[in-house]
């Protein structure tokens, strides 16, 4: 079918979902589903074919005239939107449906439609001006989004951190797309290396887009957003919102000449992310909010794979590059849906808890075994897991690392440090995730809720069940995917054409389906045996402690103390104990807390002193025309200075 | 056709062989005390009695309780495939294999932490936070030694990687991977294997509810990861893959009981360490490795005459 018509019908359901959205659900779904299954053909044609979708009518916005186009990298990201974004469409209908919250669910509807409008346009637009607009919309809709539930002040603040923030980032975009545009003389986006004077531009494009995709120290809004937005919305953020900073700048790392620097820059900001993503999440109690950091994580280890490709491009056009760049594409997908699969698995959780505090859970499995086992499978496959999606990227962008290693340049020592921290972030999210699992899911409730926990309506457990069939798809046949990955590189760089699957990748495409399905007979036939010897139960045995009690269980904390103690220089945890004292002590607790380091000792002091310099500056203005008289006679003289002076000598 | 009867002879050594490691072992360190000992087979027989006898779970273990040990089982199992056997036993390798092989060894930790945090009992859930929480340290050791050998013989497939003899950094990798394989099949001066109730600390803590079949799964996939590191600490310094057959299997078989006796008498002559030390030795294996890396790339950087020019990958000028 014709690209154009499939992205107008995706423009016109997006349209109808806004339109509808406020008093129809029905329509509202079925145009939103629609227009979503009408990008993913779009994109997947683009994909399969390589062919490049360009539209430039007559008519123009803005004094700009309309261009726009979809290639295979704006596909893969397309794709991302339009498959996340249709399930957790579908997971929304219950969520946040409007008997649970009349008051915000049906502007909650409109904002959703039109989050998803934007991004799509993001991805198609090829003239900046048009880019600008859609990129506000997306971010303005988006703080929509996050502050749906905006009777809580915690909400409300973390919606106007995030738009600060992002319009912080969007500050930097104009800054580039107006240079961009009194450089070349156009609007028009495209393919400018030969401007190589446009180089330092690609500074901006790091931090405008930085921001939206979290990078590590631009992520402060990341957290509290991702935590207080319904979990629906915190898919869509984490799945895909961020990945559209990525979609930046991997956009405009293709447009722009990259300057070596920044390459390196990328590189090492996304192995800083990755590390220190992961290490803050495990000083997390909040379940959402440790979700969050790991997002800052995973876009850490998609930067690697980025800024590695970048690198090898500049160090000639090299095979390793190549990989590393494949393999952090790759990621932006299996991220998108791993970490939406388990934003909604979090969001049931919530939903039947009405707590995202892990202390307070427990034992979830038994009363939501649905949740607990599709949790559990996006868990294993964030760790990087085998068989499962996450270890598939992550394999890439290993090989394109040793293979730079093994090429003996200046890129080596820093590749080997790379791999070493790219390893421990893999053990250290296999370390996180078993904690949110054993504690929220396994052992015994920890409060009245997680008790009565129950399991989510099948409009919830569907797209989770979508999300997770994906990760297995993605994990069990990664050598299906190098296609379209290798057509999103070339439409990136197009001197990569024709780049055949790493053979590691079709032996994966073995070994994975081996594994999984040995795995699978051996749960069976051991299942067997067990139920044959007629299984007993009963208390847990623990070396003979006769009266466990829930309160007793290794809380997260707890479980994460070992690491969190050895990150203490960055992580500068809160800890209140209460001692206890005397012979016969009343009460004694320990409370600690994880602050948001980075916004706490960098940002709120730097904005403080701005603020007091600004009240400094204000005290100048009050209003005594008798001192505004003094200003002007003051000004007068000292300009009467400055010109006669250099006469006079 | 062969290759699938070799994979499966390949499979039966694996499975066979596996148990009489802690039995080696245990006979050294009888032997060093003045002791008799237990039989060298004395695993076999357990695993059999284990085998037959019924299971008790917790009253909160959800089925994950029984998956895990078999998730983890067959996972170290299928790491064990990957590795070669001697020259002619070469495994079906591809480039990046080493990779599968250290993701396989995290599956088979999340699935056993996984089923230890079934029971809600804070003793368990200790022994997993620890585990995972060493397991980073001793990933770092573990992937700078693939990376040493990555480098030294300029490939990321085990049978290649594994085939030449250690380099100059042999030694030096070799006493790294030893203190990883201390560390991760918790020997002293880790863990104390004998002190099967609470003075124990990382993995048979976790394993403490589990019986029956499931826990023989669980003690047979621990002698598996034992033979597993030994069997890669040997053909890391031994040439075994550039032997002829039958040398290459006797080096390997010499190395492993070489290995066993090191265990042995490690485990005779010192004491568990503090629990504190343990991730200071663990930062010691790193950087055993990252020296052995260093000596290797070191090596490889230099101009050899008959390498290939390395800069074959890095036409034009490199800008850095």
């Amino acid at each position: 079918m014709n690209t154009g018509l499939l992205l107008a019908l995706f423009a016109a359901g997006m349209t109808t979902g806004i339109l509808a959205g406020r008093s129809a659900v029905r329509i509202w779904l079925g145009g939103t589903l629609v227009g979503a299954g009408a990008a993913i053909v779009a994109a997947s044609q683009t994909l399969l074919t390589g062919a490049t979708w360009d539209w430039q009518p007559a008519f123009a916005i803005g004094a700009q005239p309309v261009h726009l186009r979809l290639d295979a990298v704006g596909a893969w990201f397309l794709m991302l939107i339009a498959v996340v974004g249709g399930a957790a469409t579908v997971y929304s209908r219950d969520y946040w449906s409007s008997e649970n919250h009349p008051a915000s669910a049906p502007a909650g509807r409109c904002w959703w439609s039109a989050v998803l409008l934007s991004m799509g346009l993001v991805v198609l637009c090829a003239n900046g001006l048009h880019f600008l607009l859609a990129w506000e919309t997306f971010a303005i809709a988006a703080y929509f989004l996050v502050t749906l539930d905006r009777k809580n002040s915690e909400t409300r603040a973390a919606g106007w951190l995030y738009l600060a923030a992002s319009h912080g980032g969007t500050l930097c975009l104009f800054g580039l797309f107006t240079t961009l545009a009194a450089r070349t003389g156009s609007w028009e986006l495209g393919d400018m290396r030969e401007h190589t004077e446009l180089a330092p531009l690609f500074w901006l494009v790091l931090a405008g887009f930085g921001v939206k995709a979290g990078l590590f120290g631009l992520h402060i809004w990341l957290p509290s957003a991702h935590a207080n937005a319904p979990s629906h919305v915190s898919a869509l953020m984490s799945g895909v919102a961020i990945k559209m900073g990525i979609y930046g700048i991997v956009r405009f790392s293709g447009w722009l000449p990259v300057p070596v620097s920044a390459a390196w820059f990328v590189a090492i900001i996304g192995v800083g992310s990755a590390v220190l993503g992961v290490v803050f999440a495990l000083g997390q109690h909040d379940l959402k909010r440790l979700l969050a950091y790991h997002s800052v994580e995973n876009v850490g280890i998609i930067l690697m794979g980025v800024g590695f490709g970048l690198v090898g491009l500049a160090n000639g056009d090299t095979a390793w590059g190549r990989l590393a760049f494949a393999g952090g594409l790759l990621h932006v997908w299996n991220h998108g849906l791993f970490k939406s699969l388990l934003f909604l698995g979090a969001g049931s959780v919530l939903h039947a808890t009405g707590t995202r505090e892990m202390s307070r859970l427990g034992g979830l499995w038994r009363g939501m075994p649905w949740t607990a086992g599709l949790f559990a499978l996006g868990a294993a496959a964030i760790s990087g897991l085998p068989p499962l999606n996450g270890f598939v990227s992550e394999f890439l962008v290993y090989l394109g690392l040793v293979e730079a290693v093994n090429a003996h340049g200046g890129v080596a020592l820093p590749a080997m440090a790379t791999v070493v921290l790219l390893a421990m972030t893999g053990a250290l999210a296999l370390a996180c995730f078993v904690k949110v699992c054993g504690v929220v899911f396994l052992g015994a409730p920890r409060s009245e809720a997680a008790q009565q926990a129950h399991e989510c309506g099948p409009l919830m457990r569907g797209p989770m069940l979508l999300l997770a069939g994906l990760c297995t798809l993605i994990g069990l046949a990664p050598v299906l995917f190098w296609s379209p990955v290798s057509r999103a590189s070339v439409a990136w760089h197009p001197a990569w054409s024709g780049l055949p699957a790493p053979a590691g990748l079709r032996a994966l495409t073995v070994a994975h389906p081996v594994v999984a399905v040995a795995a699978l007979m051996g749960v069976a036939l051991l299942f067997r045996r067990v139920q044959r010897s007629g299984g007993s139960r009963a208390p847990t045995w623990d070396c003979g402690y006769a009266a466990p009690a829930a309160r007793m269980q290794y809380t997260a904390g707890s479980f994460a103390g070992i690491i969190t103690a050895w990150f203490e220089w960055v992580l500068r945890r809160e800890r209140h104990v209460q001692a206890p004292e005397k012979a016969f002590p009343r009460h004694a607790g320990v409370v600690e807390h994880t602050p948001e380091t980075v916004l706490e000792t960098v940002f709120k002091p730097a904005a403080d002193r701005t603020l007091r310099a600004a009240a400094l500056a204000r005290s100048f203005q009050h209003g005594r025309l008798q001192s505004y008289l003094l200003y002007l006679v003051a000004g007068l003289i000292v300009l009467a200075i400055v010109t006669v002076w250099p006469v006079w000598q | 056709m062969t290759c699938l009867i070799e994979t499966l002879l390949r499979l039966a050594a694996w499975l066979v062989v596996a148990p009489l490691l802690p039995g080696i072992i245990n006979k050294v360190k009888a032997w060093v005390a003045g002791r008799k000992g237990p039989p060298v087979l004395q695993l076999y027989y357990d695993l059999a009695r284990l085998w037959r006898k019924g299971v008790v779970q917790s009253t909160l273990a959800s089925p994950g309780f029984i998956a895990g040990p078999v998730v983890g089982w067959i996972a170290l199992l299928a790491a064990a495939l990957l590795l070669p056997l001697g020259r002619h036993a070469v495994a079906p390798s591809f480039q990046g294999d080493v990779i599968l092989l250290v993701y396989l060894l995290a599956v088979a930790r999340f699935a056993t932490a996984w089923a230890a945090l079934e029971t809600g009992s804070a003793f368990e859930g200790m022994g997993a936070a620890r585990e995972v929480s060493f397991a980073v340290l001793a990933e770092a050791a573990v992937i700078t030694a693939v990376l040493a050998l990555a480098v030294q013989s300029d490939s990321l497939s085990l049978p290649a990687m594994l085939a030449p003899a250690g380099g100059t950094g042999a030694l030096l990798l070799a006493a790294g991977l030893f203190i990883v394989l201390l560390a991760e099949n918790c020997r002293v001066p880790f863990d104390d294997p004998n002190t099967h109730l609470e003075l124990t600390m990382i993995h048979e803590v976790m394993v403490l509810d589990h019986s029956g079949p499931p826990l023989a799964l669980i003690l047979h996939g621990a002698a598996i990861k034992l033979l597993l590191f030994s069997v890669l600490l040997v053909e890391a310094v031994l040439p075994v893959g550039d032997l002829p057959a039958l040398a290459g299997t006797g080096a390997l078989v010499a190395g492993v009981l070489v290995v066993m006796v090191g265990v042995g008498l490690t485990e005779s002559l010192l004491a568990r360490a503090a629990f504190r030390q343990v991730p200071l030795m663990l930062t010691t294996a790193f950087l055993l490795c990252l020296f052995a890396l260093l000596v290797a790339w070191r090596g490889a950087a230099s101009p050899l005459p008959e390498r290939p020019p390395p800069t074959v990958r890095l036409p034009g000028e490199t800008t850095s």
